[in-house]
């Protein structure tokens, strides 16, 4: 019977190719994929998210434990989807017009996934209209916004504006994060949430997908 | 007046070439460059301590040789001496000499990289203050070594993509370049790569008017005792906000 307490160990140390080996012998023994997520992969992020916040972790480690857990969750998601399985939520994700810098959105977007969402990333320089485009056509509840200048953060305020305007800004939770920003920024856009670093926007897009 | 003045070091040679002009008395510190990368919280403490450790009656103005940097100096508080600090994004803009000249080349050229003299000469790359935190300064070689050849690899793949968005190198030149060690050192990154090479000129006008105590106009952002900076995402780019009525 496949070890599953190896894929927790897997997730945690960044090790993909177990992880897959693991999920591949899980599967063909019949588990349920569900459990897989909820009672290993998960809790082994919840993990990583404990040891970054403690420093013991850096981002190399946030970002092999992530690419493990893709590595199973490539496998496991043709089977919930095929079981009507609903992710814990979908995420629209993008670095704000004017700014190219992607590494901290794509961490943070690595770790939604990690976390059991599915995360629509529009990329880098993604202006209001994208934005808007993709919570309508994927029926998005959250939109997470990123930014790593004090020339591009008027950007933010800009799309949230822009969500308003076309009347979606209601049906989302919006959460705004990046190296220059701060809680007080949030506020002053009327964004729902500021994450920190990627273990925090984790536990902030939990909090919305909870909420409703 | 007496002067002290705080800075980057990434802009020492600007700022001394224009403190030993000055009519003033100006005693300096240089700190470490990069601080922007350790976070807002983290490098306002830093200057804050570095401003609380100036005594007080020591000086008539403290100067800060910074720009906003990320929100570096946003919560920053004037105790018992007024603070000055240029209304710019970064030392970017203050080479530049002038925040609509810095708007415009970044809405003109997207995805640039600058370097002056002071970005070469102490270290391209912010290696000294990377503790190991983000990997973005480490080689392939580094990558492997630690992480193994699988990891290592993808490690260096996520890491360093960031590169291909950028397609230009800028190098500020103020004029103060001793011979073309650095023109030559910039041309050669640009080269390495395959950005394309700029050379603009750059403009010591905002260090000097920040030492000579020219601080009229909206150049500049003069916090009082029990005032603190705040960042404030218009064209003004910094504001003052009373420390009593809120909470940092």
């Amino acid at each position: 019977m496949a070890d599953l307490s190896k894929l927790f160990d897997a997730v945690l140390n960044g090790d993909q190719k177990t992880a897959v080996a693991v999920t591949q012998e899980a599967l063909a023994e019949g588990r349920d994929p569900m459990e897989l997520i909820t009672q290993y992969m998960v809790p082994a992020m919840d993990e990583v998210g404990r040891r970054f916040e403690c420093e013991e972790y850096f981002v190399p480690e946030l970002l092999l434990s992530a690419r493990a857990m893709k590595g199973s969750l490539e496998l496991l998601r043709p089977l919930l989807a095929a079981s009507g399985a609903e992710p814990a939520g979908r995420v629209v994700i993008g670095t704000v017009k004017g700014d190219l810098h992607d590494i901290g959105k794509n961490l943070v977007a690595s770790m939604l996934e990690g976390g059991g969402f599915e995360v629509i990333d529009l990329g880098a320089d993604v202006g209001p209209a994208r934005f808007i485009a993709a919570v309508r056509e994927k029926n998005a509840r959250i939109v997470a916004l990123s930014a790593l200048l004090t020339v591009t953060m008027p950007s933010m305020r800009k799309t949230i504006e822009a969500l308003k305007e076309a009347g979606v800004r209601d049906h989302v939770k919006v959460m705004v994060g990046g190296a220059p920003v701060t809680p007080q920024f949030a506020d002053e856009i009327g964004a729902d949430g500021y994450g920190e670093n990627a273990t925090a926007a984790v536990a902030l897009a939990r909090k919305f997908a909870q909420a409703g | 007046m007496k002067l002290r003045l705080i800075s980057c070091e990434v802009l020492y040679r600007e700022l001394c070439a224009a403190a030993a002009r000055s009519p003033h008395q100006v005693d300096a510190e240089f700190l470490p460059k990069g601080w922007h990368d350790l976070g807002w919280r983290r490098m306002a403490g830093l200057i804050q301590e570095k401003i609380d450790a100036v005594a007080p009656g020591a000086c008539d103005a403290i100067l800060l040789g910074y720009g906003l940097c990320g929100n570096g100096l946003d919560g920053i508080e004037a105790r018992h001496t007024p603070l000055v600090l240029p209304r710019a994004h970064d030392c970017i803009a203050l080479l530049m000499g002038a925040r609509a000249r810095y708007q415009e080349f970044f809405e003109e050229y997207p995805g640039t990289f600058y370097r002056s003299a002071g970005w070469l000469e102490r270290g391209k790359g912010l290696k000294q203050l990377a503790h190991g935190t983000t990997g973005l300064e480490n080689s392939l070689e580094d990558f492997i070594a630690k992480y193994g050849e699988d990891n290592g690899r993808y490690l260096y793949e996520e890491l360093t993509r960031y590169r291909s968005a950028y397609q230009r190198l800028v190098f500020i030149e103020t004029g103060l370049e001793p011979d073309s060690r650095f023109e030559d050192e910039a041309r050669w990154e640009a080269a390495e790569q395959g950005w394309e090479f700029l050379k603009i000129p750059g403009s010591l006008d905002w260090f000097r008017r920040l030492v000579n105590g020219d601080w009229r106009g909206e150049d500049f952002l003069f916090v009082q005792p029990g005032e603190r900076v705040r960042a404030a995402y218009g064209d003004g780019i910094v504001r003052v906000e009373p420390v009593r009525e809120t909470a940092p």
